[in-house]
């Protein structure tokens, strides 16, 4: 019975995130939950899991308004004589 | 009747679209693809067609719109062809994660990460080490990340245009976060 509710840190861990893509079965979910009760390591990689989605979700709410705004001005020179080139 | 607008006149215009535009084009290719030559090419590609294509444009948008629509499509197009070039797919890797009995390896164990707070999500810097840690993957699985995460893709539709299945989706995300854990972990927690 322990041997089958008993995951290895490594399937934990791809459980934690194939269950953002696929619904896990009851089996899975049980087990999962078993396993980071008791597994701090597979604790953390769950709470970075999430955090890594949310930082790059965050990253995808920015949009070309509010993105820090850098100068280019050799990318500038070098579009313009390549317009210049062309036109000739 | 109007003229056809001349060679020289559209090459005019161009430039100083250049001048208004390029830096925030520049600035919005390189939030999306973390890579300065990348951006770079992007952004003078996008003039290129633009100048090409010019008499489609009838100045019926904003031309600020009309060159990040251009923009927009190019970025989408290297996510794909990104994907597209080979890369060996490095899955021995992660037997580095684990040892022989699936458990952490000591120094892969992941830690308690402190301060991983919701402020860190703003942080200009820890914005700038996750865009490193994210170029350290393989080609193809940074494709798959972008596509899902930065363009908020439909898994479906990623299956679909990557032609992988939904199994392969999951795997390569599971892999892409193992790898950017450990990375941030190292550049940003331990630091």
């Amino acid at each position: 019975m322990m041997n089958k509710l008993m995951l290895s840190c490594k399937k934990a861990s791809e459980l934690i995130d194939k269950s953002d893509e696929i619904k896990l079965t009851l089996m899975e979910k049980l087990r999962l939950s078993f396993h980071v009760a008791m597994c701090e390591g597979c604790k953390s990689y769950r709470k970075q899991s999430l955090f890594i989605y949310k930082v790059l979700n965050r990253k995808s709410k920015i949009n070309p308004e509010n993105i820090t705004h850098l100068e280019n001005n050799p990318l500038k020179t070098q579009i313009i004589t390549k317009i210049e080139s062309l036109s000739k | 009747m109007q003229e056809a607008v001349s060679n020289s006149d559209s090459s005019s215009i161009m430039k100083d679209w250049v001048n208004k535009y390029s830096d925030n084009m520049f600035s919005w290719a390189l939030h999306k693809t973390s890579s300065k030559e990348t951006a770079e090419d992007l952004v003078q590609e996008t003039f290129l067609s633009a100048l090409k294509s010019y008499d489609k444009f009838e100045g019926k948008s904003n031309p600020k719109t009309w060159l990040f629509s251009i923009l927009n499509n190019k970025i989408n197009d290297i996510y794909r062809s990104n994907f597209r070039t080979p890369v060996v797919n490095n899955f021995s890797d992660l037997t580095s994660f684990f040892d022989e009995k699936g458990q952490w390896e000591p120094e892969q164990r992941p830690l308690n990460w402190v301060g991983d707070s919701e402020h860190l999500l703003d942080n200009q810097e820890f914005q700038t080490t996750l865009s490193q840690c994210m170029h350290k993957l393989p080609q193809n699985w940074l494709s798959v990340v972008q596509l899902k995460y930065l363009e908020e893709r439909n898994s479906q539709l990623i299956c679909q245009e990557l032609n992988i299945s939904a199994t392969n989706l999951w795997q390569i995300l599971h892999r892409a976060k193992l790898q950017l854990r450990k990375c941030i972990e190292i550049n940003w927690f331990k630091k």
